[in-house]
């Protein structure tokens, strides 16, 4: 199953998301975060935390700036670019360009 | 991205970038499900309005409008007033959300008893009932 989550900046759609992911994977559900937000908190909400967030962000500009190779195949992407959050959530980042435009 | 992600078992949980841009390059049917978020506020039900409508006419699934940090009655029916056709499920204005916002962390960890943790804990049940 595949949930998108959308909204205006600041209505809260990023806190909504990570706790949905949270409360479905206490449910049992095997769960990925999917951040493809311009300006990716999803980590933070999920409880990541600052620095694994920062992380990933990062791998993703090397991705962007050529100074590491594309995963080919979603599993990759998960392996090479995710993480763990709280309740087993797998967490990636597919997106980040900066200074977003405002919506 | 996201339509090319494999189905399975998996819940895909994908929060998209503010506004409507995403939803609009998203290829039809990419989705089972699409969460509106929306606050009882003009611009922000305005947003939600356009991203139900994009959501509804490229095929994104079962829409579901959540009326979040909603403080009383009047802003639940304002929002549902303004998705009449929609599902609308509320989440209440929690200081909890702020909390976490603040310390950078999740309001499930903060304090999943909160009513705000557990609105949405209940919208998780209801998609997954309804799959």
């Amino acid at each position: 199953m595949k949930i998108a989550v959308v909204g205006k900046g600041g209505s809260g759609k990023t806190s909504v998301s990570g706790v949905l992911a949270r409360s479905l994977a206490r449910g049992g559900h095997s769960v990925v975060g999917l951040d493809c937000d311009t300006n990716p908190n999803l980590g933070l909400s999920l409880g990541v935390g600052d620095l694994e967030t920062e992380r990933l962000l990062s791998l993703r500009d090397q991705i962007d700036e050529g100074e590491q190779e594309h995963a080919h195949t979603w599993d990759d992407i998960l392996e090479a670019y995710g993480t763990d959050s709280p309740d087993g959530v797998r967490l990636t980042v597919v997106n980040r360009i900066d200074n977003p435009e405002p919506d | 991205m996201l339509s090319s992600v494999p189905e399975s078992d998996t819940v895909i949980v994908a929060d998209l970038e503010a506004g409507i841009g995403t939803l609009t390059r998203l290829p039809e049917a990419s989705v089972q499900s699409t969460l509106v978020v929306v606050e009882p506020t003009p611009r922000s039900i305005d947003v939600g309005q356009r991203a139900a409508l994009v959501a509804t006419e490229r095929h994104q699934g079962h829409i579901t409008i959540v009326a979040n940090k909603v403080a009383d009655e009047d802003d639940v029916n304002r929002v549902r007033d303004s998705f009449a056709e929609f599902d609308v499920v509320a989440v209440p204005e929690d200081r909890v959300m702020i909390t976490a916002d603040r310390q950078g962390a999740s309001p499930v960890d903060v304090d999943p008893d909160a009513p705000a943790v557990k609105a949405i804990g209940e919208i998780a049940m209801k998609m997954i009932a309804a799959q």
